[in-house]
């Protein structure tokens, strides 16, 4: 989702561009980076919007102020919808991408996306997931003309990381509330919270869908440690690619060939030699000993 | 009609107990020239060639080519029934859809008769490509049983070397290492005890412990067993049926992982 597809007149102008994420650390739903850009020029006009950190803010403040940019023309914004089923497929796959990982491949993506519509970008505001020096480092090296700023707290530093962290919160808000539950069959209740590990509310929801072998609904992020704790004790369920794995492991790494590939071909001399007894067929053809033929 | 009576009982329930851990299901195969089967394990990996000679029984009537699918487990079971000394008669009619075992004891004072069900079994016949083997190692059988039970605790990869100083079996696993050299050795008591090895070419390859341990499971028909190598071509593991066939075991090895057809 972004602001709208035309590249803005603006977009030849030197410009800055703020990232900011919502709901990294909930259990459960998508977790989104937003970003927003405008013309350096128009730097000193972002200070009036009032543009706060998303979390100072309230609720209806923030869905006004979203209403807000998406009508200002000098304003472009982007976000990153982060389904809670990539969050745990990456997190828990054979080669794992930890969620600070995933966070940076979001950013870097958002700011690929707003390069590639002909954005002038210069400038780079962000807050900061993990070391924030070696963080700058990772992204100038990705994109060396632009110029970054990493930085704790970035979202109440910078008019343009507070807007991005607003358009980001808000599309979380609305993803959460019109979340689908694919899930059929099963009561799903909306009473989640806030989702964050710690909330009562959350808690009693999690215990409350828990499925004794398929776990959550896909809403929850299965890679949280909330889950694992919560699953323990319930059905185990032994994978058949396991067991193959484990025994295709080893000390060595030697794949095991199989017969076909040493020129043990299927040959058709039974046909002309044997017929077959005819088990299990048909009467019709057991009578008339009418048999199968691949050659003639 | 197909009657076949075998004096020695106890070495049809021995074919079983060797083949019955690889396949499930196959096709026994009779004709004018004798009792055979063919079958690969269920991953493509293994393939099982039992050969009984029309001139290894007493008896041998088989009027057309016959193919008849079998259980195996359900085979072996029937055939446990029969005793050691007993004498094992193998009866189908043309067409028919079952196959009986009938068990005689050695004084003729008890006969029993099993009649098992057949199956349709689309049996994909293969054809085993000639080749000429680089190293034979002929050895005690025994002794072949040992070293693979041995090596399958330690590792689940037997490396099998073959060069002018004798044969090696070794194997890597989590615990450690071990390495099993067996020298050439002619001059025995028994001739069943020699370790023979005929070298053109020195090679290694690598194969599955689990079913090396499986092929073991023939080690009761014969003293000896042969093990054929050649580089880059799956091993043959091949146990003598007393003066009437053999049975013979092909695995394909463990080759190195190609970087390209890593996913």
């Amino acid at each position: 989702m972004e602001s709208d597809c035309l590249t803005p007149e603006w977009a030849s102008q030197p410009c800055l561009i703020g990232i900011d994420e919502a709901g990294r650390g909930p259990v459960l739903g998508p977790m989104v980076y937003g970003c927003m850009y405008c013309p350096i020029s128009y730097q000193s006009s972002l200070a009036s919007l009032h543009f706060a950190d998303s979390k100072t803010l309230k609720e209806e403040k923030r869905e006004e102020l979203y209403e807000n940019l998406k009508l200002d023309k000098s304003l472009g914004w982007a976000v990153d919808v982060i389904d809670p089923r990539e969050l745990s497929a990456k997190m828990l796959a054979k080669n794992k991408t930890n969620l600070n990982g995933i966070s940076h491949n979001s950013a870097m993506g958002l700011i690929k996306r707003v390069l590639d519509m002909g954005v002038l970008l210069t400038e780079a505001y962000l807050d900061t997931v993990g070391d924030p020096e070696k963080y700058r480092i990772k992204l100038s090296e990705r994109f060396p003309s632009i110029k970054f700023v990493v930085s704790k707290k970035a979202d109440s530093l910078f008019p343009i990381v507070s807007g991005a962290s607003i358009v980001a919160k808000v599309t979380r808000d609305r993803a959460l509330r019109e979340w689908l539950v694919e899930e059929t069959g099963e009561d799903i209740n909306r009473n989640f919270g806030s989702g964050y590990p710690g909330d009562p509310e959350t808690k009693v929801w999690l215990v409350q869908h828990k499925h004794s072998v398929f776990g959550f609904p896909s809403l929850v992020r299965f890679s949280w440690g909330t889950c694992t704790t919560l699953l323990k004790g319930e059905v185990e369920v032994a994978w058949e690619a396991d067991e193959t794995e484990e025994s295709g492991n080893g000390s060595s790494n030697k794949r095991q060939a199989k017969l076909s590939s040493f020129g043990f071909k299927t040959c058709d001399k039974r046909s002309e030699e044997i017929e077959s007894s005819g088990k299990g067929r048909c009467k019709f053809f057991q009578a008339r000993k009418i048999q199968q033929l691949t050659q003639f | 009609m197909l009657e076949l009576r075998l004096v020695q009982g106890s070495l049809l329930k021995k074919v079983l107990e060797s083949i019955k851990d690889l396949v499930n299901d196959a096709n026994f195969d009779c004709s004018s020239t004798g009792f055979s089967l063919q079958a690969m394990d269920s991953s493509h990996v293994a393939l099982v060639s039992l050969l009984l000679r029309s001139e290894g029984f007493e008896h041998y009537r088989c009027d057309r080519n016959l193919s008849m699918g079998m259980n195996l487990g359900n085979m072996s079971k029937m055939l446990k029934c029969a005793g050691n000394d007993d004498i094992i008669t193998i009866k189908a009619d043309d067409g028919g859809d079952t196959v009986t075992f009938m068990f005689e004891s050695p004084t003729q004072d008890k006969i029993a008769d099993f009649e098992m069900k057949l199956m349709d079994i689309d049996s994909e016949h293969l054809g085993i490509p000639d080749a000429e083997y680089h190293s034979i190692v002929r050895m005690p059988s025994n002794e072949f049983s040992r070293i693979c039970k041995d090596l399958s605790s330690i590792g689940d990869t037997v490396v099998i070397s073959v060069t002018k100083e004798g044969v090696k079996f070794s194997t890597a696993g989590d615990i450690g290492t071990a390495n099993i050299v067996l020298r050439q050795n002619t001059t025995v008591d028994k001739p069943e005890d020699a370790i023979v090895i005929e070298m053109k070419e020195p090679v290694s390859l690598s194969f599955a412990l689990r079913y090396m341990n499986s092929f073991t499971k023939a080690t009761p028909l014969s003293d000896t067993v042969t093990i054929s190598l050649s580089s880059e071509l799956p091993v043959v593991v091949e146990y003598k049926v007393a003066e009437m066939g053999y049975i013979r075991y092909y695995l394909a090895p463990k080759i190195e992982e190609e970087e390209d057809t890593n996913p």
